[in-house]
């Protein structure tokens, strides 16, 4: 199995991964640790994103002329950077408020398993309702 | 008996350890910044957006969160990629790519925040 593997991939060494989310029980410590790093994975790409869009942004003569436009597609991308838009501040709240919690851990505190489950709720609570506020907050000042 | 390979040290792991945690508190008062900014933005899009980084402070502050979320960022990821990928060329060739993807990025909008930052 090891030696077919070997093939296929062309590795040298016989090195081990680290294991995989599929072979644990769910739990709200794995859940953080997994979703910090999707989370980072999800802002690393979106932060590029929004580099090149100010890059864009930037290369227009008028800087402040916006095109509009009545198609389909435009609505369709619209309401899909809305997901995206809600998924990233969500992420960056969270992956803000969990790294805070890392570096508490960092710093040798926190590791007691009731204290580290508390406050993992605390931040999935926390990031919830941060994002609850920014997303409110929008849609207010986009009514009134 | 099989000789156990262990990869040599390269003998940076605690600076890469030391330094993403350096960026990442550094990434705490330009987050609070970043969300204060989207308070002011959200007030008047169309008018401040335009105007937004011929601020001074605004555009350091724009500057330094970019620079140092890729920073962070492509030290992350090379987390993860040296987690999840076996293989040592690949391994090698993802992280050059983020590397690569990084500084570009990196240099790329800190021209355009200064574009912007003088012609507005």
């Amino acid at each position: 199995m090891i030696k077919k593997k070997k093939e296929q991939t062309g590795l040298k060494s016989n090195r081990p991964t680290s294991p995989h989310i599929q072979i644990y029980r769910w739990n709200i410590s794995s859940l953080t640790s997994i979703f910090h790093r999707l989370s980072g994975v999800a802002l690393y790409f979106s932060v590029i994103l929004i580099a090149w869009f100010i890059v864009f942004y930037s290369t227009k003569i008028n800087v402040g002329e916006t095109e509009t436009c009545d198609c389909l597609m435009m609505t369709v991308m619209r309401s899909i950077f809305t997901l995206a838009a809600i998924a990233i501040t969500f992420s960056l709240y969270y992956h803000f408020c969990n790294g805070i919690r890392h570096l508490f851990w960092d710093m040798g505190k926190g590791f007691d398993l009731k204290i580290a489950n508390r406050n993992a709720i605390i931040v999935i609570i926390s990031a919830l309702a941060l994002t609850i506020i920014s997303i409110s907050s929008v849609v207010y000042l986009k009514l009134f | 008996m099989n000789k156990i390979k262990i990869a040599p040290s390269t003998k940076s792991g605690s600076s890469h350890w030391l330094m993403q945690r350096f960026s990442a508190i550094a990434l705490i008062p330009l987050t609070i910044w970043l969300t204060l900014s989207f308070v002011e933005i959200l007030q008047d899009p169309q008018g401040y957006l335009p105007v937004f980084f011929a601020y001074p402070f605004n555009a350091v502050m724009g500057i330094l969160l970019i620079t140092t979320s890729l920073y962070h960022g492509s030290l992350g990821m090379r987390v993860i990629i040296e987690d999840y990928i076996t293989n040592s060329f690949k391994i090698y060739f993802y992280i050059m790519l983020v590397n690569f993807t990084s500084i570009l990025t990196a240099v790329a909008s800190v021209i355009a925040i200064l574009r912007l930052h003088l012609l507005s």
